[in-house]
This record gives C-alpha cells, structure tokens and sequence, in this order.
C-alpha cells in the first residue's frame, strides 16, 4: 500500500479535460517519476495533491485513509509539500525568511524569533553551501538571487517544511550539474529516510539517474506504471506518445561549408558578467552556445537583442556597426529573440492570442489604424506552419498549453522574416512533441538563409540541431566545436573547462 | 584614524544605506532639510513649544499614514480612512453628549469611537480580502457609506466636546505634553508589530500574493487584520483630531483620504506593496505639515500657496523614487 493514492481523479477546465480518471500510487521510500507531454496532465495532478486546485470527482488517500485537500493548508496538514515549477518566493524577504515563511518561529505572544529563524536556515542551507555561489547568504534579499540560487532556495524551502511526501514539480531547470549533483544526493537521502517523493523532468538522463519508478500521463490519463530499471528511453517515450510514432531526435545534422557571408560579428564584448566574447555568425548557420548554465550564454543574447547594456565591445551587424540599444531597435534591424521564460520575455500572458501573433510586427511596421483582419491574413500561413491548435485568435493565450504558447511566440518572430533569430533555451519546460516540430522549424530556416543562435540547457539538442557549437565558461568562449567534434565528449570535457 | 578603517567606516556606512531594505531613508533626510529651512525662514519655529504645537498638528495624519501603510505593504489600499475620522468624530463626540460629558461619558465615548474604527477596517477587509472586491473601488464606496452614515447622525457640524476631553488634549500629563506620550506610545506599538510574525507574512502577501497562499499563509485573514489595524489607527487619528477641533464635524477626515496616501509613498512605501515601513511614513506625515510650513513662512501669497505645495510634494516623490531607483 502506498503512503500516497490518488483514484480516479477528473478534472475540467472549461471544455479542456486536464485529467480524467488519473492514478497514481507512490510508495513510502521510492522516488517516484511522472512523466507526459506538456497538457497530458501532470501540473494539474501536482496541484491536485498539493491543494491549490480542487478536482471535479476522485479521491486522495493518505496513509490508506481518504483525505479531502480543498487548500494549500490542508495538504500542508496531510505532511505534503511541493515545489514549485512556478516560483513560489517573496522578491521583497531575505533567504531565511522565504525557506521559513509557512511557519516562521515564533516566541512570546507572535514575535519572530530571529535567533531561530537563523539556526533553522543554516542547517538548511548547509548542503548547498559549496554550490550557491556568491551572494547567497540568509540575509539576502531574494530579489538580489540568481534564477539557479531561487531555484535551490525553493528546493530548501520544501525542505523546511519536513514532509514525508514531497512533489518536485522540475527541480533542476535552472541548476547546473554540480548544483544537480548535489540536490540528487540530497533527494536520495530524503528517500532513504523514508519519504515518499514524487519527481517531474523533462530530461531523460535525470529520471533515469534518480528515479525508481515512473508513472506515465497522456492526455490526462494514466498510461504505464513502471520500474526505471527495468524499462529504457524509448520505450518511456512511446507510452508518451502513444499510436503517434514521432522522431525524437533533434533532426538531422549534416556538416556544412557552403556559407557564403557573415552576417554578424562580434569583438570583445564584455558586460557584468561576461569577459571579452568575440565569434561570427554566417549567413544559414545554427550556432550552438554551450556549456554549464548561466556562463554568460543568455547574457550573450539578451545583450545581442538589446535588452541588457555591454560595458564594451563591438556587434557588426551588415548594414550597421552600432549596437542595439533596446529590443524595439534590434527588431528593426532584423534580430528576433526568443526566450525559454516565456512569462518574462515572451508571452503577453492575459491578452488575447492574435496580438501576442502581432506584437514583433507592430514594433517593426509603425502602424497607426489597425485591421484585425489583414493581420490575420498576415499571420495565417505562420500559423498554419507551426501546426498552433487553438479555438480562436480572441481567446487569451493564457488559454493554451505551454508549447502552444511557446510556438505563438515563435509565430509573432517568423510573421516579421528575421534575419537573425536568437534563441534563449527556446525549449525549457516544452513537451517533446512541440520539441520535435521545433527543431523542425530551426532547419527549414536555416535552410531559407536565417541564421539562428541557439543556447540551450540540453546537451542533446545541442549537439543534434547545432552546426557549431560555442563553448561558455566564466562568461568566456573557451572552445569552438565544428563538423566531428560535435561530441558529448568534447562538449562536456570543454564545458568543464578542460582544454583539449 | 588611518585610511584603511576610513574606507571600511564608509562601507560599512554604505551598507547600512541600502535602501531596499531602509526604504524610510530619504524621507528622513527631506524632513531635517524641510525642518531647517523652516527654521530659517522663521526661527521662532525651532523654539521647543512650536515643536511641540506643530507635532500636535501633524499627529493626526501620522496616525492615518501608519495605519495606512499596513494595508498598502499588502498591496491593497484604503480609500475610506477620511469617512472614518469623520464617522468615528461625529460617534465619539455624540456618545459623550448623550451621556452628559462626565468622565465615564469620555471613557465610553472613546471605547465606541475604536470600535467603530475596527468594525469599518472589519467591513474594508471583508469587502476586499472576502467577497474579493478592488481595494480602490471597494474602499472609495464604502468611504461614501461611511460620510453617509457620519452625515445621517451629526448633520451638521458644531456639537462640542466635553471641555475635560480636549483640554486633557492639550495639557501636560506629568511634566510632558499629551500628545508626546501618544507619539511615544504609537511608536512602541509601530516597533512592537513590526516584530509580529504578522508584519513578515504582511510583506510576504504584499510582494508576492501567490507564493504566499501557496506557501499556506492565511492569505485573506492577514489582509483582514491589516485593514482592522487601518481602522483602529483612523479612530485613533480622530480622537486626535476631535481633541484639537473640540467637536463634531461629519466632515473633518474627507481630505485627509489621499494625504494619507501620499504619506505613505513620501515614506518609501512602494504602492505595489511588500516593501516598505510604517516609520517612514511618519515622517511622510511630517513632511507634508511642513511643507505647508516653509510655503506659508516663505511668505507665498495666498492664491499660489495650493499650487507650489503640490509641486514641492510632487519633487519630493520624484526625489524619492530616483534615490530608489538608483
């Protein structure tokens, strides 16, 4: 018997069926994976269990015993706690005060206990330690914290609650590998102690590193239950996508020469944490930025985009050697940038679906009337080639699944034919369907001449769809990857720093 | 002193002014230059007894901006602390009234006048935090109701306060002006609340409203009691108030509604809520009174004194926001 049951769970919204007579059986001890494609249901199934959603018929048994959740409370109450895909901290409190804001200690008629606060903290910082990196300290304001530093406090902050059932909603986005070292011998602790987690990933390599079971979601319904050992890759990926045989890898790669002229070159730029990054762009060319996240390869974008200022260097674009000051003069001058934090850079989440389409045009074409039926001429054949799934171009594109969202924001980008098109982890939280038509996409680009930028989390897709690949270490490029020594090997061994 | 522990004495002195975290700073700073620039506009004005005169001017308003800035550190806000002071005005005065002004008279008047405060911040935050209406629309119609109601028992203004009432108000209690013991007595309950599990979880709704509830903080309940605090420091303003005015007006708070709010930002509270500091909107308050100080010893003619008050407060907000910013 598990420690966690979930029967025949159903849950709506509106006309979309998120989950339909969902189960899972998590046992006391065992890391347990759910996995499924984006909108097969597993978000839903977390929020279920954790109280923040309530669902239309089933039930949630605990320790064998049926236990209604209709609040965060409750499931706190029942010994669960959740992490959060979504980031669930306070910008404006320090560190501590965030790992310890569900029950801040107390002494005396409600006063915080600051002495407390700072003994619980520390202890549980402590296993990071080594791995934070700078500027993490209790008294820091969350604010002030890198993406991987929040993701790890997060981490903490599930930890701080003691449950013996903790979901991991994508732990590990924003950490880099020894970061992820680190929370998985803290995860098999937690196991080993007798907790039972529940694990989501989209990468493969981790469900295998960590999992022991797996549960598989498609289309709000439980698939497959299975033993990680005693399954493979592929076989996961066929539950998940079911009758639909798709290729999963990342397209094919043949090495090129042909490039006729550069369109992009950059020499010695150099902003906060980036030092003196120089490389060319030709004209068709998929180039990879690699290595270990946060190394300067987003920097490297957004500063290409115009969205962050470089306190040096020089960006020669064709046709113009001054640097874009802001994302608006970029877009003129043919860049389009793409970003995997759809919330912050991309989508314009309560408005409705076509002017989240139009948006890159509107900034290109100054306009002052607008017909919304021209612009959807305009847009149609775009959409029409992204394969978007959608009921209406009014309704809110916060209606749509994540990688729907995340190919609207590919459309507004295609609509205005860049030259350039910089992609930021394009792919972070997509599912492996939309993936896969992604990849599609980069290739008949390049093909037409568009040169592509591609920094991505994923060795994999790297290394699939990449021409070239830069290296990023300490914010410097410290070794370029071309034609055979596109390999995992070199990759890694450049990522870590060690020369060739 | 050798150069060395100069440097770090100035780092150190750096780091202590950060304003994330001590956002009341410039308001500080622009209430000493307002202060001495009073001063040497009309010196008489830095004699103790004025000191004393221009805090029992200003004590109103600061009690409004510190109840105030609880509800906006929960990004909400309260537009019906004006129709407060007056309902509460206009109950306390009547209350005495009817029971004959003795001193049992003034006790019970005071009692019903807090209460009532509580029970309109009560409705505020029910309203608001409850039924989930807009902070500004909710609170700007329930202010009308509350005039209304302040209208429906005192129609017209002039019913006196018992004499011990203000007269209390305006003496020395052992050796130290009355309303000194009120400032010292609200700034320990400032400091004690600030030191309340309460006031954390307060900036942790106000920041980030969904991290949170999903972090299990009684989410509604803490913006309940924020606004109930609002109300109980509005009743304090008017009993303030009504000991300077020495009666009841149905109309003595509807200006300060937005005063209040201007205090709170004046103080470095961020309207978006999760940053800021009841101290700084005390000096907010205090910022505002001597502005209409310097504009009116700076011997600005009457006609223009509205119109350079408002552009004083304005450059004071945008100083205050560049500093931030920076």
């Amino acid at each position: 018997m598990g420690v966690l049951e979930v029967k025949g769970v159903n849950k709506h919204f509106g006309a979309v069926v998120a989950l339909e007579s969902a189960e899972l059986e998590v046992k006391r001890g065992e890391v347990h994976v759910l996995i499924g494609s984006n909108g097969s249901g597993k978000s839903t199934l977390c929020k279920i269990i954790a109280g923040s959603v309530i669902p239309d018929a089933g039930e949630i048994r605990i320790e064998g015993t049926v236990t209604a959740i209709n609040r965060p409370q409750d499931a706190t109450q029942a010994g669960i706690g959740v992490f959060y895909q979504e980031l669930s901290l306070v910008p404006q409190l320090s560190v501590a005060e965030n790992l310890l804001l569900a029950a801040l200690p107390r002494k005396g008629p409600g006063l915080v206990d600051r002495a407390a606060i700072r003994r619980r903290a520390e202890a549980l910082v402590e296993p990071f330690a080594e791995v934070t990196g700078d500027g993490f300290a209790l008294e820091a304001l969350v604010q002030d914290l890198r993406s991987d530093q929040r993701q790890i406090l997060e981490v903490l902050k599930v930890l701080a609650t003691e449950a013996r059932i903790i979901i991991f909603d994508e732990p590990t986005s924003s950490l880099d590998k020894r970061q992820v070292t680190v929370f998985f011998d803290l995860v098999r602790e937690l196991r080993d102690s007798g907790r039972a987690i529940i694990f989501i990933s989209h990468r493969m390599d981790e469900i295998f590193e960590i999992g022991d079971r797996v549960t598989v979601l498609r289309d709000g319904r439980s698939v497959e239950c299975l033993r990680l050992a005693e399954t493979d890759q592929d076989t996961l990926v066929q539950h998940m996508v079911g009758s639909l045989i798709a290729p999963v890898s990342a397209g094919q790669h043949q090495a090129r020469d042909d490039y006729d002229d550069t369109l992009l070159s950059v020499e010695n730029l150099c902003a906060h944490r980036l030092d003196g990054v120089s490389f060319e762009l030709r004209r068709g060319e998929i180039l990879g930025f690699g290595g270990l996240h946060g190394q300067g390869q987003s920097l490297a974008l957004r500063i290409l985009f115009g969205a962050e200022p470089a306190t040096a260097g020089e960006i020669q674009l064709t046709g113009s050697s001054r640097r874009p000051s802001k994302p608006a003069d970029a877009i003129r001058k043919g860049l389009a940038y793409l970003s995997g934090d759809r919330n912050r850079d991309g989508v314009l989440l309560t408005r409705p679906i076509l002017e989240n389409l139009v948006a890159a045009d509107l900034t290109k074409h100054k306009r002052f009337f607008l017909y919304p039926q021209r612009l959807i001429r305009k847009i149609s054949p775009v959409v029409d080639r992204l394969k978007m799934r959608f009921s209406g171009f009014s309704a809110p594109i916060s209606s749509l699944s994540g990688g729907n969202q995340q190919k609207a924001v590919i459309g507004r980008w295609l609509t205005i034919q860049p030259d350039i098109l910089l992609m930021d982890d394009p792919t972070k939280g997509i599912d492996l369907h939309s993936k896969t038509d992604l990849y599609q996409i980069m290739r008949e680009l390049a093909a037409e001449g568009v040169s592509i930028i591609l920094y991505s989390s994923e060795d994999a897709e790297l290394l699939g769809i990449a021409d070239r690949i830069l290296v990023f270490n300490g914010g410097r490029i410290v070794q370029q990857l071309e034609g055979t020594q596109l390999t995992a090997f070199n990759l890694y061994q450049a990522a870590y720093g060690v020369t060739a | 002193m050798n150069r060395d522990t100069g440097i770090s004495t100035v780092s150190a002195f750096l780091r202590w002014v950060d304003l994330a975290r001590r956002p009341y700073l410039p308001a500080i700073a622009v209430t000493l230059l307002l202060f001495m620039l009073n001063g040497f506009l009309q010196p008489k004005t830095l004699r103790p007894v004025s000191i004393v005169a221009d805090i029992s001017t200003y004590l109103p308003m600061i009690l409004l901006a510190v109840g105030q800035t609880y509800v906006v550190l929960a990004s909400d806000i309260d537009l019906s602390v004006g129709s407060i002071i007056s309902l509460v005005n206009v109950v306390t005065v009547s209350v005495m009234a009817a029971l004959g002004g003795s001193l049992g008279a003034i006790i019970a008047g005071i009692f019903v006048g807090i209460a009532v405060g509580i029970v309109c911040g009560a409705f505020n935050g029910f309203c608001v935090a409850v039924l989930r209406f807009q902070p500004i629309v909710s609170t700007f119609a329930s202010g009308i109701v509350f005039a209304g109601i302040a209208l429906w028992i005192l129609p017209a203004a002039g019913l006196a306060a018992p004499d011990a009432y203000w007269e209390t108000y305006g003496e020395n209690v052992a050796g130290i002006p009355f309303v000194l013991w009120i400032l010292a007595a609200m700034g320990i309950a400032v400091a004690v609340i600030a030191q309340l599990v309460f006031a954390r979880s307060l900036l942790a709704v106000g920041g980030n409203i969904q991290s949170a509830y999903q972090s299990g903080l009684p989410v509604a309940r803490l913006r309940v009691r924020a606004y109930i605090l609002c109300g109980l420091f509005s009743a304090l303003s008017a009993l303030c108030l009504t000991g300077d005015t020495a009666s009841g007006d149905p109309l003595l708070g509807a200006k300060m509604t937005l005063g209040s709010v201007a205090a709170v930002v004046l103080g470095g509270t961020a309207l978006s809520g999760g940053r800021g500091n009841p101290l700084g909107s005390i000096f907010g308050a205090v910022i505002l009174g001597l502005i209409g100080s310097v504009v009116f010893f700076a011997g600005v003619p009457f006609e223009y004194q509205n119109l350079v008050q408002g552009l004083i407060v304005l450059a004071a907000l945008a100083g205050g926001v560049t500093v931030a910013r920076r």
